[in-house]
């Protein structure tokens, strides 16, 4: 509130601000967290957490809402979801924090051996094979993430350690939901990838929401790294998420090819 | 994390200051700040296309706290933080001035809490919540010049009060 033009009665006012006595934000993010989950289905539980509710808990509550978005993505019913996530046992991710829904690690083979979708690898020389891959499972058939460290043309974001992720899992994109939903002072270029929509979301929040096949709200953080293109092909949505431009992640996007097995 | 976790993150200390400052109770203020953030959640789908995420929530929170404030049978008035001044930086005031400061500060506190409720729930919203025009005429669901003149009759019946208190002090 610096405004120059303040009276003097006005300016005790903004002073006087810093003394009032407001009792600290309780945990509202945690709390919430385990009321959604008991709205989508899931163990109900309505009650507020314990004051020592963890930092463990908090991000076991986070991996859960995420799981649940993924799942209702693809539209299968959650009563008889079973949570395997445990963020105890969680590869370190330095480059990635607070960002435990990404799954295990593992192998591309093991990976692309894995999921219920024909899992797909960039073929852009610069980029070579993936530094890390995670499987992500449910949602059923899975949600690969590929993480790419520093390449050239593919340099590092800023305070991240990983220059590009690629993920993809089974899940119907709706344009005009996708849309409808974008937050604040993101900007979406509208695109395409082999002929295919696409979008281009880049600056402003990080965040975004759109709606499954059932009509349900999925929400997830959009990007990891960086400005994320987004499509749907074959049934598989796609995300490239941290390439310098939009060129480049097109690039990306119309060279992949079926992983190859290791055999 | 997910988004919407992060951002209730981001808004929660605002939607919980706007709550508090609507029903002055802590307890009542955690319940209205999450049945807001859950009833925001509800509602995503009907977010407009281009509108400000903030002052949406805000208006959310703001109706469970009106809410919960018509059901409380009585609020507490505002006070001021006990202990060390939170401005203070390196260069501490003088005792002298740090007395006189915090007597000022408690006699203005004093003139806010003898206006009627509405004069210092649009007070406490523009400078305690630091919400703008716009900001306060969602929370307050009132047209924008209403609430600009809402506070400016609030302000001068403040200005008012707190002359006729700094008089009453000034002679003893």
């Amino acid at each position: 509130m610096a405004d120059q033009h303040l009276s003097p009665l006005e300016m005790r006012l903004a002073e006087l601000s810093a003394f009032i006595d407001v009792p600290a934000t309780p945990p509202l993010a945690s709390a919430l967290a385990d009321r959604l989950r008991a709205e989508a289905g899931l163990r109900p539980s309505w009650r507020w957490p314990l004051p020592s509710v963890g930092r463990g808990t908090a991000l076991a509550v986070a991996a859960t809402l995420l799981l649940v978005s993924a799942v209702a993505a693809i539209g299968i019913a959650l009563g008889g979801l079973r949570l395997i996530f445990n963020p105890e046992s969680l590869p370190p991710l330095p480059s990635i924090p607070n960002q435990p829904g990404i799954g295990q690690q593992t192998t591309l083979d093991a990976a692309r051996s894995s999921v219920g979708f024909v899992l797909r690898v960039p073929t852009v020389s610069a980029l070579g094979e993936p530094d890390q891959v995670y499987v992500m499972e449910p949602p059923a058939g899975g949600a690969v993430t590929l993480v790419y460290g520093a390449r050239p043309g593919y340099p590092l974001q800023p305070d991240r350690m990983y220059g590009l992720v690629l993920t993809q899992f089974r899940a119907d994109i709706q344009a005009e939901n996708f849309e409808k939903l974008i937050m604040e002072g993101v900007r979406i270029t509208h695109t395409n990838v082999h002929g295919l929509p696409a979008y281009w979301v880049a600056g402003g929040e990080h965040f975004f929401f759109y709606r499954d096949a059932t009509g349900q709200i999925v929400n997830t953080t959009l990007r990891l790294v960086g400005d994320t293109l987004i499509w749907e092909e074959d049934g598989v949505t796609h995300r490239v998420e941290g390439a310098p431009s939009l060129q480049a992640a097109i690039a990306v996007a119309e060279s992949l090819e079926p992983a190859p097995s290791g055999e | 994390m997910s988004a919407y976790e992060e951002l209730v993150r981001r808004y929660q200390d605002l939607a919980y200051r706007t709550a508090f400052l609507v029903v002055r109770d802590a307890e009542e203020a955690r319940d209205a700040a999450q049945e807001g953030f859950l009833s925001a959640h509800r509602a995503l789908g009907r977010f407009r296309v281009g509108a400000e995420f903030r002052p949406w929530l805000l208006r959310i929170v703001a109706n469970a706290a009106r809410n919960r404030r018509r059901s409380a049978s009585r609020r507490a008035a505002l006070a001021l933080r006990a202990g060390r001044d939170p401005a203070s930086g390196d260069a501490a005031p003088s005792p002298e001035a740090a007395l006189l400061a915090a007597e000022q500060r408690a006699t203005l506190m004093a003139a806010i809490n003898s206006l009627r409720e509405d004069d210092q729930l649009v007070i406490g919203l523009r400078w305690f919540a630091e919400l703008g025009e716009a900001e306060m005429a969602e929370v307050l669901g009132r047209p924008r010049g209403t609430v600009k003149s809402r506070l400016s009759r609030a302000m001068a019946r403040l200005r008012e009060v707190l002359e006729r208190l700094e008089e009453d002090l000034s002679n003893g």
